[in-house]
């Protein structure tokens, strides 16, 4: 018992990673790490999991999970982009040349950033959702 | 066939067991206990797949953010945007909301 955990261990933390990223382990292996990486908005991990569980398209279980990141990742768009209209609300209130401008200004290209990273895994699971290619993540 | 236990051997036992667990946890810094119930929970985790699947799904919808403002209709029609051309998840969705429908009623 105690050996077959050391084994297990062992492997997690040095070969796991690496057959891990060759998409050779279960189908469903891929989509429990992608529900738990969802469950702590690690969108990166979810889209890469989804992807590397994603051979068969038409898989129930996998147009489910992939579907839940989609939503997700929407929602945390819709969020970034009340930001930056908070942001933008804020400025007009506050007057052009401020203090507060230069420090508005860079929470706003950071909530764009984020935003547009967010569009970028939806396009990205949208495309392998209805069968085609994409290129913008790639599971490594 | 007859068999005689002996308590101080079992005491010894389990006093090795032990000490052979935080000897290897000392030297390596893997936690033995906790890494046995993280494979065991992860074999769980894949033989229910479809519960996981329905806990996420149940899990997606309490995290809609709901404005101080705004009622059910607003988060409705929120969650109907947001899942524009995910059909299998509204499919869910409808379903949730039916259940919930149904529970209330009986």
């Amino acid at each position: 018992m105690l050996g077959l955990n050391s084994l297990s261990k062992f492997f997690r933390k040095t070969i796991g990673p690496r057959i891990e990223a060759l998409g050779l382990l279960p189908h469903r292996y891929y989509l429990h790490r992608a529900l738990d990486a969802l469950e702590e908005d690690d969108i990166d991990e979810a889209v890469r999991m989804v992807t590397l569980a994603g051979n068969d398209k038409k898989d129930a279980r996998w147009r489910l999970v992939c579907q839940q990141v989609i939503f997700r990742c929407r929602i945390l768009v819709s969020q970034h982009e009340k930001q930056l209209l908070r942001f933008e609300t804020e400025m007009e209130i506050f007057g052009k040349p401020s203090e507060l401008t230069d420090t508005y200004l860079r929470l706003q290209k950071a909530e764009e950033q984020a935003r547009d990273i967010l569009r970028n895994y939806e396009l990205s699971l949208f495309n392998q959702l209805n069968g085609f290619k994409s290129d913008s993540v790639t599971a490594e | 066939m007859d068999r005689k236990l002996s308590i101080p051997g079992g005491l010894t036992g389990a006093l090795l067991g032990l000490a052979a667990e935080l000897a290897l946890e000392e030297i390596t810094g893997m936690e033995i206990v906790n890494g046995l119930l993280a494979v065991i929970g992860a074999g769980f985790g894949l033989i229910r797949i479809d519960r996981r699947i329905y806990e996420a799904t149940v899990n997606l919808l309490k995290r809609v953010p709901v404005e101080p403002n705004s009622d059910y209709r607003d988060v409705l029609e929120q969650i109907d945007e947001m899942s524009l051309e995910l059909p299998e998840l509204r499919e869910s969705f409808v379903k949730l909301v039916q259940a919930g429908i149904e529970a209330q009623k009986a």
